[in-house]
């Protein structure tokens, strides 16, 4: 798990002289996982993938691909992945299977392959309608299909689910984790919506204004949540026991219950354990979460 | 990669496209009134035909290749040039195709390719319909006698190869300008107005120079200058490598591709 897809070093970017619209990104993508790449629009995200493809010239930093560097090794990097940025690249005048055709021969994969990912995508009955009869959805999916055709070890998604109704975006959602689960693809997604990413992530890179504000993985972003949040108490006798817990720092009572900052499921345990043993009956003890819609801002926020 | 899957897939995205379609509407369109006018006029269109020369074909193509070459045909390579750009920034698909594993090279110049591709076509078709022109009448009015006279063949494809070749210049500085700007008015209205201009200056003694000019000049000389190739197709094969060789660098070293 430790190996690494992606590695970038001190990232650096702009359009405009003395506006840098990326400072110094570390992104770390590690095999196997699926990295939601979160931050609000604006934010750098299409940018930092931009340039993972070598659709922007590096300025500053360094790219590593498959542990390969970017700037030396574009074309086996880019045989090994497949990507869609923004919206769909489709050749409207041309059908479905035209367009997979295109990219087949780049690829130069076996004519078989169109209908495997036609399959994996669920397109197999439009494969003759031109694509500008698709509707976002499919285009969509005929985009992803597009993605898949080098049986790409990883795939990177920009914004894979935007201007989907719900239903397009829960199919997406489970294409997504069905490649990571199947076909042990790693998958970077970008998103600027936080519960999305939340359903499928594995790890969670955060972007604002240029900076990598978080990067780790699902569950310690939930962590650093927790830091946030607090652990109410409530016993048979909470005078006793906010005596009994006075090693506690920042430990605050109100009428009905006793309030400490929550770590984690241990600490709960723990601090049960010592209140039963001292003859306190625990009639509550439940941790209360910021939501990670919270996190997010106040993150995001500290960052401004 | 190989540079033929690159071309194959330029070729693919012709397919049903409006470059295709103005490829064969500017080949038939000299023809077309041409014919029309052979069909609607026999007497006068025969008393020319054989004004000059008892074999009708040589006012015909040399009439016919005249009204093509010197305004049309230039046109047409600049709307072409554009159109097949076009079909990458319309359909917002220059991101997939440089994110693909193909190099720079094959991008730059299986498009090029696609482009010259679609002017050869333009020749062929032109060609096809040029000799339909004169023959359709001929059935209906065998005093033409286009098929009791003799074609010229290697005349006829001498002009072809030298027109195609004095139009390498305008093609490649057009596709140039056609890479470069996503707005694709910007390439045609550049294009015209270098033809314009180019046709209003061709009494100057240097216009051999101008690559808008080159196809005019193929036509004017072709029937007085023997040999392998005029000056101005020189020209136009330097203009040709000069602009590619500019417009694939632009390309390689753009700060931002796709």
């Amino acid at each position: 798990m430790n190996e690494s897809i992606v590695q970038t070093d001190n990232l650096y970017f702009s359009f405009k002289a003395g506006q840098p619209v990326l400072n110094g990104i570390n992104m770390k993508v590690p095999k196997g996982s699926i990295y939601g790449f979160l931050g609000p629009n604006g934010a750098g995200k299409t940018t930092t993938l931009r340039l993972l493809l070598g659709l922007l010239n590096n300025q500053k930093g360094e790219i590593k691909i498959f542990d390969q560097h970017l700037a030396h090794h574009r074309i086996d990097i880019l045989k090994r992945l497949g990507s869609l940025v923004e919206q769909p690249s489709l050749y409207l005048h041309l059908t479905g299977y035209e367009n997979l055709e295109i990219y087949r021969l780049i690829y130069n994969c076996k004519k078989q392959r169109i209908n495997e990912v036609l399959e994996i995508v669920g397109l197999t009955t439009a494969l003759n309608k031109k694509a500008k009869q698709y509707s976002l959805g499919m285009k969509q999916r005929l985009a992803i299909a597009i993605a898949l055709l080098p049986q790409p070890e990883f795939l990177i998604l920009d914004e894979p689910t935007n201007g989907l109704d719900p239903n397009g975006i829960i199919e997406t959602r489970e294409l997504i984790k069905r490649l990571n689960k199947e076909f042990g693809t790693t998958v970077l997604v970008s998103s600027h919506i936080l519960a999305e990413v939340e359903k499928m992530a594995t790890h969670v890179g955060i972007i604002h204004k240029g900076n990598m504000l978080f990067q780790g993985t699902l569950k310690e972003l939930q962590l650093m949540q927790s830091s946030k949040s607090a652990l109410e108490i409530e016993t048979s006798d909470n005078n006793k026991a906010a005596a009994l817990l006075n090693d506690i720092p920042e430990l605050s009572q109100t009428d009905t219950a006793i309030i400490i900052p929550y770590k984690n499921k241990n600490q709960s345990a723990a601090i049960n354990r010592r209140l039963v043993e001292n003859g306190l009956e625990v009639y509550a003890l439940h941790p209360q979460h910021n939501d990670l819609e919270q996190l997010f801002m106040d993150i995001t926020s500290k960052g401004k | 990669m190989n540079i033929a899957a690159s071309i194959k897939t330029e070729l693919i995205k012709t397919k049903r496209s409006a470059a295709l379609w103005i490829v064969v509407l500017g080949a038939g369109f000299v023809p077309f009134i041409m014919m029309i006018s052979y069909l609607v006029q026999p007497k006068q269109n025969i008393e020319r035909l054989y004004k000059n020369n008892p074999n009708p074909w040589i006012f015909h193509v040399g009439n016919i290749w005249q009204g093509f070459s010197v305004f049309l045909l230039p046109m047409f390579i600049i709307i072409v040039c554009s159109l097949i750009t076009q079909i990458e920034y319309k359909n917002n698909t220059w991101k997939q195709v440089f994110a693909s594993p193909q190099p720079y090279s094959n991008i730059y110049f299986s498009k090029l390719t696609g482009i010259i591709v679609m002017i050869f076509f333009l020749f062929v078709l032109f060609d096809l319909f040029t000799l339909g022109a004169a023959i359709v009448p001929n059935l209906f009015y065998s005093k033409y006698g286009f098929l009791t006279h003799s074609f010229n063949w290697r005349n006829f494809l001498t002009l072809n190869l030298r027109t195609f070749i004095s139009t390498l210049g305008i093609i490649a500085i057009q596709y140039v300008l056609s890479m470069r700007f996503k707005n694709f008015i910007i390439p045609i209205g550049i294009g015209l107005a270098c033809l314009i201009a180019t046709l209003i200056a061709m009494g100057w003694e240097h216009i051999f120079k101008i690559p808008y000019a080159h196809p005019f000049l193929t036509m004017r000389f072709h029937e007085v200058k023997k040999g392998v190739l005029q000056n101005h197709e020189w020209n136009a094969i330097g203009y040709f490598i000069v602009f590619t060789t500019i417009g694939f660098f632009d390309m390689k070293y753009r700060k931002e591709r796709g």
